[in-house]
Protein backbone atom coordinates (compact mmCIF):
# COMPACT_ATOMS: atom_id res chain seq x y z
CA UNK A 1 0.00 0.00 0.00
CA UNK A 2 1.79 3.30 -1.07
CA UNK A 3 2.68 5.66 1.60
CA UNK A 4 -0.40 8.50 2.56
CA UNK A 5 2.12 10.95 2.77
CA UNK A 6 3.73 10.34 -0.30
CA UNK A 7 0.43 10.27 -2.08
CA UNK A 8 -0.68 13.29 -0.20
CA UNK A 9 2.30 15.14 -1.81
CA UNK A 10 1.75 13.61 -5.33
CA UNK A 11 -1.83 15.05 -5.20
CA UNK A 12 -0.55 18.67 -4.34
CA UNK A 13 2.30 18.45 -6.32
CA UNK A 14 -0.59 17.38 -9.21
CA UNK A 15 -3.06 20.32 -8.35
CA UNK A 16 -0.07 22.91 -8.60
CA UNK A 17 0.94 21.76 -11.97
CA UNK A 18 -2.74 22.65 -13.00
CA UNK A 19 -3.09 25.62 -11.12
CA UNK A 20 0.34 27.35 -11.73
CA UNK A 21 -1.09 28.85 -14.84
CA UNK A 22 -0.50 32.31 -14.68
CA UNK A 23 -0.46 35.36 -16.37
CA UNK A 24 -0.09 38.60 -16.26
CA UNK A 25 -3.45 40.80 -15.68
CA UNK A 26 -3.77 44.48 -14.56
CA UNK A 27 -6.48 45.57 -11.86
CA UNK A 28 -9.75 45.60 -13.11
CA UNK A 29 -10.82 48.23 -10.11
CA UNK A 30 -7.97 50.60 -10.51
CA UNK A 31 -6.19 51.73 -12.94
CA UNK A 32 -2.52 51.10 -13.61
CA UNK A 33 -2.55 49.23 -11.13
CA UNK A 34 -1.41 44.88 -10.87
CA UNK A 35 -2.50 43.32 -8.00
CA UNK A 36 -2.68 39.49 -7.20
CA UNK A 37 -6.36 38.92 -7.54
CA UNK A 38 -6.65 35.43 -5.22
CA UNK A 39 -5.88 38.42 -2.29
CA UNK A 40 -7.94 40.95 -2.60
CA UNK A 41 -11.03 38.06 -4.60
CA UNK A 42 -12.84 41.39 -5.61
CA UNK A 43 -14.02 40.14 -8.98
CA UNK A 44 -14.96 36.40 -9.11
CA UNK A 45 -14.95 35.86 -12.53
CA UNK A 46 -10.84 35.77 -11.98
CA UNK A 47 -10.99 33.20 -9.53
CA UNK A 48 -10.78 29.37 -9.53
CA UNK A 49 -12.50 27.02 -7.31
CA UNK A 50 -10.35 26.36 -4.69
CA UNK A 51 -9.12 22.92 -3.90
CA UNK A 52 -8.49 21.36 -0.37
CA UNK A 53 -6.24 18.23 0.13
CA UNK A 54 -6.25 16.59 3.48
CA UNK A 55 -4.09 13.87 4.45
CA UNK A 56 -6.16 13.70 7.76
CA UNK A 57 -8.21 15.99 10.60
CA UNK A 58 -4.47 17.94 11.37
CA UNK A 59 -2.87 18.45 8.08
CA UNK A 60 -4.10 19.89 5.16
CA UNK A 61 -3.50 21.83 1.95
CA UNK A 62 -5.37 24.79 0.72
CA UNK A 63 -5.21 25.82 -2.98
CA UNK A 64 -6.66 28.94 -4.35
CA UNK A 65 -5.90 30.24 -7.63
CA UNK A 66 -6.74 33.33 -9.89
CA UNK A 67 -5.89 34.12 -12.74
CA UNK A 68 -2.43 36.03 -11.84
CA UNK A 69 -1.41 34.74 -8.66
CA UNK A 70 -1.64 31.78 -6.60
CA UNK A 71 -2.14 31.04 -3.00
CA UNK A 72 -1.21 27.86 -0.94
CA UNK A 73 -2.06 27.24 2.66
CA UNK A 74 -0.91 24.73 4.49
CA UNK A 75 -1.51 23.26 8.06
CA UNK A 76 1.27 20.92 9.80
CA UNK A 77 0.55 18.16 11.99
CA UNK A 78 1.02 19.02 15.93
CA UNK A 79 0.90 15.86 17.84
CA UNK A 80 1.37 17.46 21.33
CA UNK A 81 2.32 20.61 22.96
CA UNK A 82 5.86 20.29 22.38
CA UNK A 83 5.44 19.71 18.34
CA UNK A 84 2.48 22.84 18.58
CA UNK A 85 5.01 25.17 20.03
CA UNK A 86 7.82 23.93 17.90
CA UNK A 87 6.01 24.68 14.76
CA UNK A 88 4.66 27.85 16.32
CA UNK A 89 8.52 29.18 16.46
CA UNK A 90 9.11 27.48 13.43
CA UNK A 91 7.00 28.63 10.89
CA UNK A 92 7.10 32.31 12.57
CA UNK A 93 10.61 32.46 12.28
CA UNK A 94 10.29 31.56 8.77
CA UNK A 95 7.50 34.14 8.20
CA UNK A 96 9.09 37.00 9.93
CA UNK A 97 11.72 36.61 7.05
CA UNK A 98 9.23 36.23 4.36
CA UNK A 99 11.54 38.16 1.94
CA UNK A 100 14.48 35.68 1.99
CA UNK A 101 11.88 33.62 0.43
CA UNK A 102 10.46 35.88 -1.83
CA UNK A 103 7.05 33.44 -2.37
CA UNK A 104 6.34 33.49 1.64
CA UNK A 105 3.32 35.22 3.29
CA UNK A 106 3.95 37.13 5.55
CA UNK A 107 1.02 35.95 7.51
CA UNK A 108 -0.65 32.43 7.05
CA UNK A 109 -4.14 32.66 5.90
CA UNK A 110 -6.44 32.08 9.15
CA UNK A 111 -6.82 28.64 10.35
CA UNK A 112 -3.19 27.65 9.12
CA UNK A 113 0.13 27.40 9.58
CA UNK A 114 1.92 29.27 7.29
CA UNK A 115 0.95 30.19 3.24
CA UNK A 116 2.84 31.45 -0.01
CA UNK A 117 1.90 33.79 -2.31
CA UNK A 118 3.03 32.59 -5.73
CA UNK A 119 2.10 35.78 -8.56
CA UNK A 120 2.83 35.40 -12.33
CA UNK A 121 6.40 37.71 -12.13
CA UNK A 122 7.37 34.87 -10.00
CA UNK A 123 6.55 32.51 -12.71
CA UNK A 124 8.43 34.65 -14.90
CA UNK A 125 11.88 34.71 -13.08
CA UNK A 126 11.68 31.16 -11.94
CA UNK A 127 10.94 28.05 -13.07
CA UNK A 128 7.51 26.77 -12.76
CA UNK A 129 8.08 22.61 -12.42
CA UNK A 130 11.18 23.84 -9.98
CA UNK A 131 9.11 25.84 -7.88
CA UNK A 132 6.67 23.17 -7.47
CA UNK A 133 9.19 21.17 -5.90
CA UNK A 134 10.75 23.51 -3.75
CA UNK A 135 6.84 23.46 -2.27
CA UNK A 136 6.44 20.07 -1.98
CA UNK A 137 10.31 20.04 -0.49
CA UNK A 138 9.37 22.69 1.88
CA UNK A 139 6.97 20.81 3.15
CA UNK A 140 8.54 17.68 3.51
CA UNK A 141 11.57 20.21 5.02
CA UNK A 142 9.25 21.50 7.55
CA UNK A 143 8.03 17.98 9.04
CA UNK A 144 11.40 16.35 9.13
CA UNK A 145 13.10 19.79 11.09
CA UNK A 146 9.83 19.48 13.19
CA UNK A 147 10.12 15.90 13.96
CA UNK A 148 13.84 16.30 14.54
CA UNK A 149 14.01 19.46 17.02
CA UNK A 150 11.49 17.05 19.35
CA UNK A 151 13.85 14.35 19.56
CA UNK A 152 16.58 16.52 19.70
CA UNK A 153 14.73 18.50 23.05
CA UNK A 154 13.65 15.53 24.47
CA UNK A 155 17.21 13.78 24.18
CA UNK A 156 18.68 16.77 25.45
CA UNK A 157 16.18 16.83 28.38
CA UNK A 158 17.07 13.17 29.30
CA UNK A 159 20.48 13.76 28.84
CA UNK A 160 20.72 16.46 31.69
CA UNK A 161 18.23 15.22 33.85
CA UNK A 162 20.56 12.26 33.68
CA UNK A 163 23.86 14.59 34.46
CA UNK A 164 21.63 16.14 37.24
CA UNK A 165 20.44 12.99 38.97
CA UNK A 166 23.90 11.75 39.05
CA UNK A 167 25.36 13.53 40.84
CA UNK A 168 22.07 13.56 43.53
CA UNK A 169 22.00 9.95 43.35
CA UNK B 1 20.46 30.96 44.36
CA UNK B 2 20.82 31.22 40.76
CA UNK B 3 24.26 30.42 40.24
CA UNK B 4 26.35 26.64 39.54
CA UNK B 5 29.58 28.14 40.29
CA UNK B 6 29.98 28.17 44.13
CA UNK B 7 31.88 31.22 43.89
CA UNK B 8 30.72 34.88 42.93
CA UNK B 9 32.66 36.23 39.68
CA UNK B 10 31.84 39.77 40.75
CA UNK B 11 33.29 39.58 44.00
CA UNK B 12 36.15 37.29 42.90
CA UNK B 13 37.70 39.80 39.88
CA UNK B 14 37.27 42.67 42.31
CA UNK B 15 39.14 40.62 44.93
CA UNK B 16 42.09 39.69 42.21
CA UNK B 17 41.59 43.40 41.00
CA UNK B 18 42.58 44.76 45.04
CA UNK B 19 45.28 42.43 45.73
CA UNK B 20 46.82 42.66 42.50
CA UNK B 21 46.63 46.55 42.63
CA UNK B 22 50.38 47.67 42.40
CA UNK B 23 49.42 51.05 43.78
CA UNK B 24 46.76 51.20 46.32
CA UNK B 25 43.06 51.83 45.34
CA UNK B 26 39.83 53.14 47.03
CA UNK B 27 36.76 51.03 46.58
CA UNK B 28 33.20 51.09 47.98
CA UNK B 29 31.05 48.70 45.66
CA UNK B 30 27.47 47.70 45.96
CA UNK B 31 26.36 44.80 44.04
CA UNK B 32 23.39 42.19 44.10
CA UNK B 33 23.95 39.19 42.39
CA UNK B 34 20.81 37.02 40.77
CA UNK B 35 18.29 38.96 42.57
CA UNK B 36 18.35 37.51 46.35
CA UNK B 37 22.15 38.47 47.38
CA UNK B 38 23.85 41.61 48.28
CA UNK B 39 27.75 42.25 48.55
CA UNK B 40 29.71 45.22 49.56
CA UNK B 41 33.14 45.67 49.47
CA UNK B 42 35.23 48.86 50.76
CA UNK B 43 38.86 49.60 50.25
CA UNK B 44 40.77 52.71 51.42
CA UNK B 45 43.95 54.34 50.15
CA UNK B 46 45.10 54.90 53.73
CA UNK B 47 44.54 51.17 54.60
CA UNK B 48 45.09 49.36 51.18
CA UNK B 49 45.81 45.78 53.10
CA UNK B 50 42.19 45.94 54.41
CA UNK B 51 39.36 44.83 52.34
CA UNK B 52 35.71 44.95 53.78
CA UNK B 53 33.27 42.34 52.81
CA UNK B 54 29.26 42.72 53.98
CA UNK B 55 27.55 40.46 52.55
CA UNK B 56 23.34 39.79 52.82
CA UNK B 57 20.76 37.58 51.15
CA UNK B 58 17.33 36.21 51.83
CA UNK B 59 17.57 33.20 54.77
CA UNK B 60 13.68 32.79 54.99
CA UNK B 61 12.10 29.55 56.65
CA UNK B 62 9.29 28.87 57.92
CA UNK B 63 8.30 25.70 59.88
CA UNK B 64 9.11 23.27 62.65
CA UNK B 65 12.67 24.36 62.17
CA UNK B 66 13.14 27.67 61.62
CA UNK B 67 16.63 29.55 60.95
CA UNK B 68 16.17 33.17 60.33
CA UNK B 69 20.39 34.16 60.79
CA UNK B 70 23.57 32.61 60.13
CA UNK B 71 24.45 30.04 62.62
CA UNK B 72 26.76 30.28 64.87
CA UNK B 73 28.55 27.03 63.29
CA UNK B 74 28.63 28.80 60.41
CA UNK B 75 30.86 31.41 61.56
CA UNK B 76 33.42 28.65 62.68
CA UNK B 77 33.45 27.45 58.89
CA UNK B 78 34.01 30.87 57.57
CA UNK B 79 36.79 31.52 59.71
CA UNK B 80 38.41 28.12 58.71
CA UNK B 81 38.44 29.56 55.11
CA UNK B 82 41.84 31.01 55.55
CA UNK B 83 43.20 31.32 58.97
CA UNK B 84 44.87 34.50 59.53
CA UNK B 85 43.21 36.13 56.51
CA UNK B 86 39.62 36.45 57.34
CA UNK B 87 38.37 38.23 60.99
CA UNK B 88 34.43 38.26 61.74
CA UNK B 89 33.23 42.07 62.09
CA UNK B 90 30.54 42.42 64.92
CA UNK B 91 28.15 43.84 64.56
CA UNK B 92 27.84 43.56 60.53
CA UNK B 93 27.89 46.45 58.35
CA UNK B 94 24.13 47.96 58.71
CA UNK B 95 21.77 45.91 56.08
CA UNK B 96 24.08 43.37 55.87
CA UNK B 97 24.04 40.21 57.75
CA UNK B 98 27.81 39.52 57.47
CA UNK B 99 31.06 41.20 57.28
CA UNK B 100 34.20 40.09 56.73
CA UNK B 101 37.59 42.10 57.33
CA UNK B 102 40.25 40.79 54.70
CA UNK B 103 43.80 41.23 55.16
CA UNK B 104 45.89 40.81 52.38
CA UNK B 105 48.78 40.76 53.31
CA UNK B 106 48.33 37.61 54.93
CA UNK B 107 47.38 35.69 51.95
CA UNK B 108 49.82 33.54 50.54
CA UNK B 109 52.01 34.30 47.44
CA UNK B 110 51.03 32.39 44.37
CA UNK B 111 48.35 30.16 43.34
CA UNK B 112 47.66 29.89 46.66
CA UNK B 113 46.22 33.37 46.55
CA UNK B 114 43.98 32.64 43.91
CA UNK B 115 42.75 29.32 46.02
CA UNK B 116 42.43 31.65 49.10
CA UNK B 117 40.51 34.55 46.75
CA UNK B 118 37.80 31.82 45.39
CA UNK B 119 37.15 30.59 48.70
CA UNK B 120 36.32 33.86 49.91
CA UNK B 121 34.55 34.29 46.74
CA UNK B 122 32.42 31.20 47.56
CA UNK B 123 30.81 33.01 50.71
CA UNK B 124 27.37 33.07 50.12
CA UNK B 125 27.25 29.35 48.76
CA UNK B 126 28.71 28.39 52.14
CA UNK B 127 26.20 30.26 54.57
CA UNK B 128 23.38 28.94 52.51
CA UNK B 129 24.49 25.34 51.95
CA UNK B 130 25.62 25.26 55.78
CA UNK B 131 22.33 26.41 56.80
CA UNK B 132 20.50 23.78 54.48
CA UNK B 133 22.83 21.29 56.22
CA UNK B 134 21.67 21.88 59.70
CA UNK B 135 17.89 21.81 58.51
CA UNK B 136 18.55 18.59 56.78
CA UNK B 137 20.18 16.91 59.76
CA UNK B 138 18.36 18.53 62.31
CA UNK B 139 15.37 16.72 60.26
CA UNK B 140 16.61 13.33 59.65
CA UNK B 141 17.39 12.77 62.88
CA UNK B 142 13.41 13.64 63.58
CA UNK B 143 11.86 10.13 65.07
CA UNK B 144 9.20 9.73 62.83
CA UNK B 145 6.40 9.06 65.21
CA UNK B 146 7.46 12.47 65.99
CA UNK B 147 7.42 14.23 62.82
CA UNK B 148 3.93 12.02 61.66
CA UNK B 149 2.73 14.33 64.57
CA UNK B 150 3.96 17.68 63.51
CA UNK B 151 4.20 16.71 59.45
CA UNK B 152 3.82 20.78 58.58
CA UNK B 153 6.33 21.21 55.84
CA UNK B 154 9.38 23.38 56.01
CA UNK B 155 9.14 26.52 53.54
CA UNK B 156 12.47 27.29 52.24
CA UNK B 157 13.07 31.11 50.71
CA UNK B 158 16.28 31.73 48.99
CA UNK B 159 14.81 33.74 46.05
CA UNK B 160 11.75 35.63 46.48
CA UNK B 161 9.90 33.93 43.68
CA UNK B 162 11.37 30.15 44.28
CA UNK B 163 10.11 28.73 47.26
CA UNK B 164 10.76 25.15 48.24
CA UNK B 165 9.97 22.41 51.32
CA UNK B 166 10.70 19.80 52.70
CA UNK B 167 9.03 17.81 54.84
CA UNK B 168 10.10 14.32 56.67
CA UNK B 169 8.16 11.16 55.61
CA UNK B 170 9.33 7.78 57.51
CA UNK B 171 12.99 6.79 56.55
CA UNK B 172 13.35 9.70 54.25
CA UNK B 173 12.80 13.67 54.02
CA UNK B 174 11.16 14.95 50.50
CA UNK B 175 11.98 18.00 48.58
CA UNK B 176 9.18 19.26 47.01
CA UNK B 177 9.87 22.18 44.51
CA UNK B 178 6.88 24.35 42.46
CA UNK B 179 8.04 25.01 39.40
CA UNK B 180 6.53 28.37 37.35
CA UNK B 181 7.04 29.54 34.23
CA UNK B 182 5.62 32.75 32.52
CA UNK B 183 6.70 32.08 28.85
CA UNK B 184 4.73 29.22 27.59
CA UNK B 185 7.63 27.39 25.23
CA UNK B 186 9.26 27.72 28.79
CA UNK B 187 6.59 25.55 30.17
CA UNK B 188 6.45 23.00 27.88
CA UNK B 189 10.34 22.66 27.16
CA UNK B 190 10.40 22.05 30.84
CA UNK B 191 7.52 19.91 31.48
CA UNK B 192 8.66 17.49 28.83
CA UNK B 193 12.00 17.93 30.52
CA UNK B 194 10.33 17.12 33.95
CA UNK B 195 8.85 14.20 32.42
CA UNK B 196 12.44 12.40 31.86
CA UNK B 197 13.30 13.66 35.58
CA UNK B 198 10.32 11.56 36.32
CA UNK B 199 11.73 7.57 34.92
CA UNK B 200 14.43 8.22 37.64
CA UNK B 201 14.22 6.36 41.23
CA UNK B 202 13.42 8.79 43.75
CA UNK B 203 12.24 11.62 41.34
CA UNK B 204 8.76 12.56 41.08
CA UNK B 205 7.02 15.04 38.88
CA UNK B 206 3.30 15.79 39.28
CA UNK B 207 0.78 18.62 37.98
CA UNK B 208 -0.62 18.59 41.36
CA UNK B 209 0.16 19.84 44.29
CA UNK B 210 0.96 16.83 47.01
CA UNK B 211 -0.94 16.86 49.91
CA UNK B 212 1.43 17.35 52.21
CA UNK B 213 1.50 20.77 51.28
CA UNK B 214 -2.41 21.41 51.92
CA UNK B 215 -2.09 24.40 53.61
CA UNK B 216 0.32 26.14 51.81
CA UNK B 217 -0.34 29.64 50.56
CA UNK B 218 -2.17 29.68 47.63
CA UNK B 219 0.27 31.41 45.50
CA UNK B 220 3.12 28.78 46.05
CA UNK B 221 0.45 25.81 45.11
CA UNK B 222 -0.21 27.58 41.65
CA UNK B 223 1.98 26.33 39.39
CA UNK B 224 2.38 26.34 34.85
CA UNK B 225 4.49 23.68 35.07
CA UNK B 226 3.45 21.16 38.35
CA UNK B 227 5.80 20.25 41.23
CA UNK B 228 9.10 18.02 41.01
CA UNK B 229 10.39 16.20 44.68
CA UNK B 230 13.04 14.45 45.42
CA UNK B 231 13.39 11.94 48.20
CA UNK B 232 16.22 12.27 50.48
CA UNK B 233 17.35 9.18 52.46
CA UNK B 234 20.18 8.67 54.68
CA UNK B 235 22.31 7.95 52.24
CA UNK B 236 22.38 11.18 50.54
CA UNK B 237 22.81 13.32 54.49
CA UNK B 238 26.27 11.27 56.08
CA UNK B 239 29.62 12.44 55.72
CA UNK B 240 30.64 14.13 52.00
CA UNK B 241 27.35 13.32 50.26
CA UNK B 242 25.91 16.03 52.29
CA UNK B 243 27.71 18.58 50.39
CA UNK B 244 26.69 17.17 46.87
CA UNK B 245 22.66 16.85 48.01
CA UNK B 246 22.51 20.49 49.38
CA UNK B 247 24.17 22.13 46.35
CA UNK B 248 21.79 20.74 43.80
CA UNK B 249 18.89 21.31 45.84
CA UNK B 250 20.01 24.84 45.88
CA UNK B 251 20.73 25.20 42.77
CA UNK B 252 17.85 23.16 41.04
CA UNK B 253 15.75 26.01 40.02
CA UNK B 254 18.73 27.58 38.54
CA UNK B 255 20.03 24.21 36.62
CA UNK B 256 16.21 23.83 34.95
CA UNK B 257 16.23 27.69 33.95
CA UNK B 258 20.11 27.04 32.45
CA UNK B 259 18.63 23.58 30.22
CA UNK B 260 15.62 25.82 28.96
CA UNK B 261 17.53 28.67 27.95
CA UNK B 262 20.31 26.22 25.91
CA UNK B 263 17.61 24.69 24.68
CA UNK B 264 16.25 27.91 23.23
CA UNK B 265 19.52 28.80 21.67
CA UNK B 266 19.32 25.16 19.97
CA UNK B 267 16.57 25.37 18.50
CA UNK B 268 16.85 28.87 17.17
CA UNK B 269 20.56 28.24 15.64
CA UNK B 270 18.61 24.82 14.21
CA UNK B 271 15.89 27.16 12.76
CA UNK B 272 18.37 29.39 11.19
CA UNK B 273 19.99 26.40 9.57
CA UNK B 274 16.97 25.13 8.17
CA UNK B 275 16.10 28.35 6.69
CA UNK B 276 19.42 29.10 5.18
CA UNK B 277 18.94 25.43 3.01
CA UNK B 278 15.09 26.49 1.87
CA UNK B 279 16.55 29.68 0.71
CA UNK B 280 19.53 28.22 -1.29
CA UNK B 281 16.55 25.74 -2.67
CA UNK B 282 14.79 28.23 -3.77
CA UNK B 283 17.65 30.26 -5.29
CA UNK B 284 17.75 27.32 -7.44
CA UNK B 285 14.76 27.89 -8.95
CA UNK B 286 15.81 31.11 -10.55
CA UNK B 287 15.67 31.06 -14.16
CA UNK B 288 19.04 33.42 -14.64
CA UNK B 289 21.58 31.39 -12.52
CA UNK B 290 24.24 33.72 -13.14
CA UNK B 291 22.70 36.96 -11.60
CA UNK B 292 22.85 34.82 -8.22
CA UNK B 293 26.39 33.57 -8.51
CA UNK B 294 29.22 36.22 -7.88
CA UNK B 295 32.91 35.00 -7.06
CA UNK B 296 31.46 31.34 -6.54
CA UNK B 297 29.36 32.33 -3.64
CA UNK B 298 25.15 32.05 -3.68
CA UNK B 299 22.90 35.16 -3.28
CA UNK B 300 19.81 36.36 -1.73
CA UNK B 301 16.86 36.05 -4.34
CA UNK B 302 16.54 39.59 -3.37
CA UNK B 303 19.77 40.90 -5.12
CA UNK B 304 18.36 38.78 -8.10
CA UNK B 305 18.47 42.68 -10.15
CA UNK B 306 21.98 42.68 -11.42
CA UNK B 307 23.61 45.74 -13.33
CA UNK B 308 25.87 44.25 -16.17
CA UNK B 309 29.26 46.35 -16.13
CA UNK B 310 32.31 46.43 -18.44
CA UNK B 311 32.27 43.48 -22.01
CA UNK B 312 28.94 42.30 -20.49
CA UNK B 313 27.26 45.81 -20.85
CA UNK B 314 28.78 46.02 -24.45
CA UNK B 315 27.62 42.95 -25.35
CA UNK B 316 24.29 43.40 -24.58
CA UNK B 317 24.38 46.83 -25.78
CA UNK B 318 25.19 45.66 -29.46
CA UNK B 319 22.43 43.23 -28.93
CA UNK B 320 19.94 45.83 -28.13
CA UNK B 321 21.25 47.58 -31.18
CA UNK B 322 20.98 45.03 -33.61
CA UNK B 323 17.48 43.91 -32.12
CA UNK B 324 16.33 47.37 -33.07
CA UNK B 325 17.99 47.77 -36.97
CA UNK B 326 16.28 44.06 -37.49
CA UNK B 327 13.24 45.28 -36.81
CA UNK B 328 12.91 48.47 -37.93
CA UNK B 329 11.71 48.77 -41.85
CA UNK B 330 14.89 49.51 -44.01
CA UNK B 331 14.35 49.01 -47.74
CA UNK B 332 17.59 50.08 -48.73
CA UNK B 333 20.16 46.64 -48.75
CA UNK B 334 23.72 47.45 -47.91
CA UNK B 335 26.20 44.91 -49.03
CA UNK B 336 28.42 44.09 -45.75
CA UNK B 337 25.44 44.78 -43.34
CA UNK B 338 23.42 41.42 -44.01
CA UNK B 339 23.38 40.48 -40.55
CA UNK B 340 21.30 43.48 -39.81
CA UNK B 341 18.08 41.78 -41.84
CA UNK B 342 15.62 39.57 -41.63
CA UNK B 343 15.50 36.90 -43.64
CA UNK B 344 18.68 36.65 -44.89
Amino acid sequence: MANPLRLYLACIKNTLEAAMCLQNFPCQEVERHNKPEVELKTSPELLLNPVLICLNEAEKCLIETSINSLRISLKVKQADELENILTKKFLRFLSMRAEAFQVLRRKPVQGYDISFLITNYHCEEMQKQKLIDFIVQFMEDIEKEITELKISVNTRGKLVATEFLKQFM
Amino acid sequence: MAYLERSSPTLKETLHKIYRAEKPIEIDQHFYEFGSIQYHIKCSTSDSNIVYVSTSTLLETQGTVTFKEILSHTYEVIKKIAVGVIDIVDPPRLGFQLTLKLHLDNIPRGKEAIKVITRISEIQALILSSQLKEMLKVMNFQDDSQAMNNNRPIRIVYHPSEPFYVFKQPEKLTAVFPMNFTDNSDMVIATSFFQEMEKAPRCNWSPIPPFQLRGEPVQDLTTSSGFVSFDITSRHIEGKSLDKTVWNLLNFYAYVKYHIKCSRGYIQRRMRKRMDSLVKLLINTSLDEEAHQKDGRWKYVKERVKVPTGKLMMKQRCKEITRRVKISKFRIKINGCARFRFNQ
